[in-house]
């Protein structure tokens, strides 16, 4: 019986499946003829692929080719059109060569002083708006020996007034530069800075009295650059007097003339720079200007500044830590109501600030600052300031500042506030000097 | 008095030394480059015949590279100055110039050597008008990131180099024949490294991207930034999200001189991933221009594929 059923299974299950092929062989044969039609419709599709491949590489191919083709010959007008290969040398914006550089600065404020003192450093009492500074500034090659720039200055309180017109050379040998006309004088690092730059809203306090505001003078200046691998600048300077306030007075006091030799005002300054890491560095400068007639006055200064400017995304981050001291030994002469003089007293005088600023990220930041001051005449009328600010910058081209300063010492402590508005409309930049 | 006479020769060879600043009489040919893939460049064309000192570092924003006396130094004594050009460097070099009294690099002079003479440049602004943001007047100076553009710019600094210095030409054509050429076979490696990024929808930081995405065919289709050069604010923000979820933005690319905050928050938004590029060479640890595409395009097809960039 086994047998026979080991015998019989296998025959029952050829009849079985010989029935199954014949009922599945229609659709194998269908299933047979949508596998040919999806191999041939895949087929197509590739080769469509492959020729629009062919295409594409064909049009890189010759975009390439018109890229790298020679330049147009120096016959051509290049300056027509920025997609045409330029001129020989370089590719530079279009100048008008008649046209300077122009740009104009709007920096506005509105201050309130808490106390009716200091007034003798510009706290008024009570609050006010003020136009800051409102400075055309112009620039241009003037030759190829020569550039020439001029900054026209107005505020609330001074009206309009050429602050700088000066030219400097371009082309001297032994890298030397020149510089003549009226400008601030290269005396230390914040005193030669305009206004708006600054990373306060005002300038400090030590400067403004020791100094006479910015550096501003009449004069001639060189400066020398060392020609070796380590940043060391010179420079030397004769002018009529330094400090812009000093410079009004002189021309009030009908100083516009001549004087004697030793009547001018004569500076040294020399100045250097170190990296001390690839993101740390330091600047050191020491400053002297005076009067060598009588010794009439001798200004001695330093100055340093520590930057911490980091790479990669930390670029809008870092922190500057600046500091100056100034000592002004001046002789002042006392005349009694004929004018006859009464008395010559020399005054020793110092003041100066420091000041630390972080770099948040690229919109913010903000700092502290301490300054030190003593009137250079008079008594010394001493003064003590903190301030604190913080700055935003929607743009490279705008800029919005808060600034709380507490100054007390001889005279009641005052408190001000201050906001200040800034925007630079036009191609603006003082340049390395007050980076 | 021997002695002092040999002092005396000894002090003035040293004041001498100091003065030539330590290079010997055969100096090589002193080129300063204003940007790392521009220096690379010129180094492998320029070849043992000159020595190449940068300014900025692979890391930094080109767009604020901090102006330090050193850099004047530098620039004072160089035979040659290469900039990448189209303005890409206007935040730092006309004021260093300014300061470095060398009349033989300022622009338009014969060692002033510009990288970007024969490249096509791309979004040419119709105006100069600054509700536009900072504009590059002459176009978009981010052509480096087209590899295909690389060739153009290794054209112009050879010639610049063979202008400086015509005893040098055979030296400095062979050098690019030879950069050319190993430039060539990695373009058509790139080709098909890259085919992952055609079609791609990519939102960038900065407005930097417009020869590379050419180059690949990625679709760009926002930036971080409101306008080049200026901060993404809150609303921008909101409105790029919305842009991003709509066009189903896949990959955010962050130039690493860039805050990488904004971009991982609106990647943790949408879903999207980061891909960390370097719009300068040797921003990724990378060790040259070449190696700089490679390590870019890795990171973004990496970007693309959801993996790591190997």
């Amino acid at each position: 019986m086994r047998s026979f059923r080991s015998r019989g299974l296998p025959r029952a299950a050829l009849w079985v499946g010989a029935g199954l092929v014949l009922l599945a062989t229609p659709n194998a044969r269908a299933a047979d003829s949508e596998v040919e039609r999806l191999r041939k419709e895949l087929g197509q599709t590739q080769q469509e692929l492959s020729d629009t491949k062919q295409k594409l590489d064909d049009l890189g191919q010759r975009v390439d080719s018109l890229q790298n083709a020679p330049p147009a010959p120096a016959t051509a007008a290049p300056m027509e059109t920025t997609a045409q290969p330029g001129p020989a040398t370089a590719r530079l914006a279009p100048v008008n060569v008649d046209n300077p550089a122009i740009s104009f600065v709007v920096d506005t404020a509105f201050a309130h002083d808490a106390r009716n003192s200091w007034g003798s450093i510009g706290y008024p009492n009570g609050a006010d708006f003020a136009l800051k500074t409102g400075e055309l500034f112009i620039s241009a090659p003037i030759d190829p020996f020569l550039r020439g720039y001029a900054a026209i200055n107005g505020t609330s309180e001074e009206g309009f007034d050429i602050e700088e017109a000066a030219l400097i050379t371009t082309a001297l040998p032994w890298n030397f530069t020149v510089k003549g006309g009226r400008f601030h004088a290269d005396v230390g690092r914040l005193p030669h800075w305009h206004d708006e730059a600054l990373p306060f809203s005002d300038r400090p306090p030590s400067i403004d009295r020791l100094i006479g505001g910015e550096s501003g003078s009449e004069g001639v200046e060189v400066s020398w650059l060392a020609p070796i691998e380590h940043y060391i600048e010179l420079t030397g300077g004769v002018y009529d007097t330094i400090g812009a306030e000093r410079l009004g007075d002189l021309n009030d006091n009908g100083f516009f003339g001549r004087r004697d030799f030793s009547e001018l005002t004569v500076l040294g300054h020399p100045h250097t720079y170190f990296d001390l890491t690839d993101t740390l560095n330091l600047e050191l400068g020491g400053t002297w200007f005076g009067v060598p007639q009588n010794s009439q006055r001798n200004v001695y200064g330093a100055d340093v500044t520590l930057r911490h400017q980091p790479g990669t995304s930390g670029v809008y981050q870092g922190f500057v830590l600046g500091s100056e001291w100034y000592w002004n030994r001046e002789r002042f002469t006392e005349r009694d109501t004929t004018g006859l003089v009464i008395d010559r007293t020399r005054l020793n005088r110092q003041g100066g600030y420091g000041y630390f600023e972080a770099f948040f990220d690229r919109r913010f930041s903000g700092g502290a600052r301490f300054d030190y001051s003593e009137s250079p005449d008079g008594v010394p009328d001493l003064a003590r300031t903190g301030s604190v600010f913080l700055t935003w910058m929607p743009s490279e081209f705008q800029r919005l500042r808060l600034q709380f300063d507490n100054t007390w010492g001889d005279q009641p402590t005052n408190q001000r506030y201050t906001i200040q508005w800034t925007a630079f409309l036009g191609s603006h930049s003082h340049g390395f000097a007050q980076r | 008095m021997a002695s002092l006479s040999a002092s005396l020769r000894f002090v003035l060879v040293a004041i001498s030394f100091t003065l030539l600043g330590g290079q010997p009489a055969y100096a090589k040919l002193r080129v300063v480059a204003a940007l790392p893939d521009v220096a690379d460049i010129t180094r492998q064309i320029g070849g043992d015949r000159i020595s190449v000192e940068t300014i900025a570092e692979g890391t930094q924003d080109p767009h604020k590279v901090p102006v330090k006396p050193s850099f004047v130094t530098k620039l004072n004594r160089a035979d040659a100055l290469v900039v990448q050009g189209l303005g890409l460097e206007h935040a730092f070099i006309p004021a260093l110039l300014e300061a470095a009294r060398n009349d033989r690099i300022m622009p338009g002079a014969v060692a002033y050597i510009d990288a970007s003479l024969y490249v096509k440049p791309l979004e040419v602004p119709s105006s100069q008008n600054r509700t536009q943001g900072e504009l590059h007047p002459l176009g978009n100076p981010h052509f480096n990131l087209d590899p295909e553009q690389g060739k153009l710019m290794a054209r112009a600094i050879a010639e610049g180099l063979e202008r400086v210095d015509p005893a040098g030409a055979a030296n400095y054509r062979d050098g690019l024949a030879r950069f050319t050429a190993l430039l060539d076979r990695k373009i058509a490696e790139w080709q098909k490294l890259a085919a992952p990024l055609r079609g791609l929808k990519v939102v960038s930081y900065h407005q930097d991207l417009i020869y590379l995405a050419n180059r690949y065919g990625m679709q760009l289709v926002g930036t971080i930034e409101v306008k080049p050069g200026i901060p993404a604010t809150p609303g921008h923000l909101e409105e790029l999200l919305s842009t991003m979820q709509r066009e189903k933005v896949k990959v955010i690319i962050r130039e690493i001189a860039y805050d990488p905050g904004l971009a991982r928050s609106l990647a943790e938004r949408t879903g999207a991933r980061v891909a960390e590029i370097s719009s300068l060479a040797g921003g990724l640890g990378s060790k040259g221009y070449i190696d700089s595409i490679e390590a870019d395009l890795r990171a973004l097809v990496a970007a693309a594929q959801g993996t790591s960039a190997g």
